[in-house]
């Protein structure tokens, strides 16, 4: 979830957002419109899984917190997510 | 003497009015992109026209347009004292050309921009009677400004040239007459002005669905410490 809410949020903040505010072309904006939508469903299951990964992991608040917002920005979701990964690496 | 055990209760209190404002905002943040939502949806349907009605009874010269005025049918009569050149404009089949646009000089005080036609046509003479449109002013320049030319179809532009109060706003003229014969001038046509929301109808759900979220999560996250306090104990 970390990593596709990060890539929704690689595409808001570096295609739609220019295209729509930057760029004036309709044609464009018309075929980035689904980015915005997608963002916000797939953060929402991005909160949810943030929470129940951190509260399985007793993490503190403050991390999860932390965790939940990292959502929002581009990079921060990858970084949590490789912390996480070296935490707790996937038994084999 | 002080009940020591009222010193822990205000912090409790105000842990508890915090979580509570905090869980607030974003329901009431929840509660305004649904309305946005809303506000889409219903922009989606069909403008419903409204009755004929005088200028004067729907604005004042010389003060900002108010929301009920826009898009209304009005008439007024007056002559015409200027006519312009505005280029670059678009009308409603999305064709860019040059309109013509008159400076009319309205009975009983103040004075409109009237987008006559799309030719260019001479200044009638004597007392004119026009039916039309009233938009909104425009912001962005479409082209240069001179004397002969507006850069856009917006009254503040003539504020300093003519010492008149004009009326915010532009009409777009469906019909004029002299003296009761009709002009028979080439219109131009445009639809009604919608007031834009950015963004889309599913967007703004989804935007709803993460404000109620973080609410829950809000009220949750004090209930997850105290639990998680009781386990490590």
């Amino acid at each position: 979830m970390a990593f596709a809410a990060g890539i929704m949020s690689l595409l808001l903040w570096f295609v739609e957002l220019p295209v729509v505010y930057l760029l004036d072309n309709p044609d464009l904006a018309e075929k980035v419109k689904w980015i915005p939508f997608v963002h916000g469903y797939v953060y929402a299951f991005y909160v949810l899984a943030a929470i129940h990964f951190t509260a399985r992991a007793r993490f503190t608040i403050k991390r999860m917190v932390f965790f939940i917002l990292a959502g929002t920005l581009p990079i921060a979701s990858f970084v949590a997510e490789r912390r996480v990964m070296k935490e707790f690496p996937l038994s084999k | 003497m002080m009940n020591p055990n009222n010193k822990s209760k205000f912090p409790k209190l105000g842990f508890i009015l915090v979580v509570a404002i905090l869980a607030g905002v974003f329901v009431r943040l929840g509660i305004w992109q649904l309305d946005r939502a809303t506000e889409l949806k219903e922009l989606q349907k069909p403008y419903i026209e409204q009755p004929v009605v005088a200028l004067s009874d729907v604005a004042k010269p010389a003060s900002n347009l108010p929301d009920s005025a826009i898009n209304r049918i009005v008439t007024f009569s007056g002559q015409y004292v200027a006519q312009f050149d505005a280029p670059g404009q678009k009308d409603k089949n999305g064709a860019v050309g040059k309109w013509l646009v008159g400076l009319l000089e309205v009975n009983g005080g103040g004075a409109i921009l009237v987008v006559r036609s799309l030719n260019d046509e001479e200044i009638p003479k004597g007392e004119v009677f026009v039916q039309g449109r009233l938009m909104v002013r425009q912001f962005e320049d479409r082209a240069a400004k001179s004397q002969d030319q507006l850069s856009r179809l917006d009254p503040s532009l003539l504020v300093s040239t003519y010492d008149m109060p004009v009326y915010d706003g532009y009409v777009v003229a469906q019909s004029e007459s002299v003296n009761g014969k009709p002009l028979e001038l080439k219109r131009v046509e445009v639809d009604p002005v919608k007031p834009k929301v950015p963004g889309y109808y599913w967007q703004h759900i989804s935007y709803v669905v993460i404000w109620w979220l973080m609410a829950l999560v809000v009220v949750f996250l004090p209930f997850y410490s105290r639990r998680r306090e009781e386990s490590n104990k």
